[in-house]
């Protein structure tokens, strides 16, 4: 192992960059994009959703519930016509109608008339309610997290799409570059000079890692300025997670790149990294709430680690005391990954 | 002691046979030619000495090492028939780069560098993008880099394809004068009248050495007149 071979290959990455204008900015520009289109369409959950209320309550308990509920979610208009409201529902107008008939103070008992055509909306209007009449309960909530007591969807999605940019684009350039190295014939210049398969890829490791870590700083900056985002546990943790995340990506692209013979097949490969990577690890859907049969897919992508270590760090304010096991897991992928992208290189020679 | 060395030696791809119990010896110092139609099994050939694939059969030696031997590649310098450079780096960088890998320090790099950008005329070139270069520009800049480490073998893949008939020249008196400081070269060519400036040729077809001499050997064994008139009848001779 010679370090100033592997240097070398490091260098010839960032000399590329540096000439192909195109490929540095989708490399700094499609992860800012990504995190902005993401975080503006599912990050700001659900809002405006039209509900009627009404009350024939005097008492006022049903009123203060009423004024309770977030009106940011549900767009709250009164009616003193049950049937009409109910109608306003059935043509499509409102999602739901909120009953609260006379002497409710006593029977204690509402009616919801709601629209479940369309999920988002009627779970929003069902949660929104629930939080409402829990809040007019003496029901004392204490936070395990204090710092993360108000933490909107969106900080829980950025540490998601922080490690869904990072692996898919790493993945991506990574497994382009390899593939082009072995079309124009320059792997196979580097393999008659003194260079070794493991210098060749821990060289390109360290390129990407460095990247990685200009990627992930940019993401994260984007986050805190834009969406100000929560960030509770220390930051060079996370850019820790970030670095072995882009590792585990680029060595499996380097995998995946002796499978290509030309460029316009390794884009056929491109659905496999990003399907999984978006919908198997956590990022909008719990691992926990994938059927039994799926979940054990989720834990052998190394972003479902890198997911749960961010928000882990980022939410829960973990440090590498508490996060180390899924450092761990994504250094041992880096391992196998990077024995495997070796080991491919080598095998070629036969 | 031979500088390449093949015995017996058979390579498979699938079910194409492309070497078949080929073997040929290059003599240290010798320029040798290795001419043959397309799919004769030059490249493959060449790959297996270079050491970027094993025989399936059979023993290949370069200068005394096993062509996969990590120590052998120092030794050897490799232009391959496409251009084989990294297209978004420029002329100076690509050199710089491979010189890296050579293990060549800082001050003989640069040194060698300029010096090879002479020989190959692109010093004016040096800070140009490889994409932005002329065909036959490229393929000056793949021969320096095959020279970058003043190799004791140099194998050439077709060298002179896209290359104009002055530097042409200019190539094969380089070609000479590294011969004469002891380097061995082994090179593919379609071209007959470089093939005649070898000291040995090798025809190959169908992945064996067909006929094999100097070049006045070859031409008067076929009862030929020219050495491609020989290449045909060598060639027509195996096939009947």
């Amino acid at each position: 192992m010679n370090l100033d071979r592997t240097l070398a290959i490091t260098r010839k990455q960032f000399q590329t960059l540096r000439h192909d204008k195109r490929t540095l900015a989708l490399m700094l520009v499609a992860p800012v994009m990504a995190m902005l289109i993401f975080g503006f369409a599912f990050g700001s959950g659900t809002k405006h959703v039209p509900v009627v209320v009404v009350n024939n309550d005097t008492s006022g308990v049903a009123a203060k519930i009423v004024a309770g509920l977030d009106h940011d979610i549900l767009n709250i208009s009164g009616s003193n016509d049950l049937s009409v409201a109910q109608q306003d529902v059935r043509n499509g107008s409102k999602v739901a109608t909120l009953y609260f008939p006379a002497g409710f103070s006593t029977v204690n008992r509402a009616q919801l008339y709601i629209d479940t055509t369309n999920q988002q909306l009627s779970a929003a209007v069902l949660s929104t309610i629930s939080a409402g009449a829990k809040s007019a309960s003496p029901i004392d909530i204490s936070y395990a997290f204090e710092k993360a007591k108000n933490a909107s969807a969106t900080d829980t999605l950025v540490p998601g799409i922080i490690a869904f940019a990072i692996t898919v684009f790493t993945t991506l350039l990574t497994l382009l570059a390899f593939v082009g190295e072995r079309t124009s014939g320059t792997l196979a210049r580097l393999r008659v000079t003194p260079v070794t398969e493991a210098e060749i890829v821990l060289g390109y490791e360290l390129a990407f890692g460095i990247i990685a870590a200009i990627q992930g700083s940019l993401l994260l900056a984007v986050a805190i300025l834009v969406y100000h985002v929560l960030v509770v546990g220390p930051i060079l943790v996370a850019a820790l997670v970030v670095i072995l995340t882009a590792i585990d990506a680029q060595a499996i692209g380097i995998v995946v790149s002796a499978a290509a013979r030309r460029e316009s097949q390794a884009i056929q490969f491109i659905p496999f990294i990003i399907f999984p990577t978006f919908l198997l690890s956590g990022i909008f859907v719990a691992v926990q709430s994938l059927p039994d049969w799926l979940r054990p897919l989720s834990y052998v992508l190394p972003p479902t680690w890198a997911i749960q270590a961010l928000r882990d760090v980022l939410l829960r304010g973990w440090g590498i005391e508490r996060v180390w096991p899924q450092l761990l897991v994504l250094l041992g992928f880096a391992v196998v990954f990077t024995f495997l992208a070796i080991f491919g290189l080598k095998r070629s020679r036969v | 002691m031979n500088a390449i060395s093949f015995a017996r030696v058979d390579k498979s791809y699938d079910t194409f046979k492309a070497l078949d119990g080929l073997s040929f010896n290059v003599a240290k110092g010798e320029l040798y030619g290795l001419i043959g139609p397309n799919g004769a099994g030059k490249s493959t050939a060449i790959k297996l000495m270079v050491g970027l694939q094993k025989a399936n059969v059979g023993e290949v030696s370069v200068l005394g090492f096993s062509p996969q031997d990590p120590e052998v590649r120092s030794l050897v310098g490799y232009m391959p028939q496409e251009t084989a450079l990294y297209l978004d780096l420029t002329v100076y960088e690509n050199l710089d780069l491979f010189g890296r890998l050579y293990g060549i320090n800082k001050s003989e790099r640069a040194a060698r560098i300029n010096e090879l950008l002479e020989f190959v005329n692109l010093s004016d070139w040096a800070k140009t993008v490889i994409t932005n270069l002329s065909g036959g520009m490229q393929h000056r800049t793949s021969l320096a880099v095959a020279l970058l480490a003043k190799p004791k073998l140099l194998v050439l893949d077709e060298p002179t394809v896209g290359v104009d008939p002055e530097l042409r020249a200019a190539f094969w008196q380089h070609f000479a004068d590294m011969q004469n400081d002891g380097t061995t070269i082994l090179i593919t060519t379609h071209y007959m009248d470089e093939a005649l400036r070898c000291d040995r040729v090798g025809l190959i077809n169908h992945g064996k050495i067909v006929a094999e001499g100097t070049p006045a050997e070859l031409i008067s064994n076929s009862h030929t007149k020219t050495l491609e008139e020989a290449f045909l009848a060598y060639a027509g001779r195996e096939k009947s």
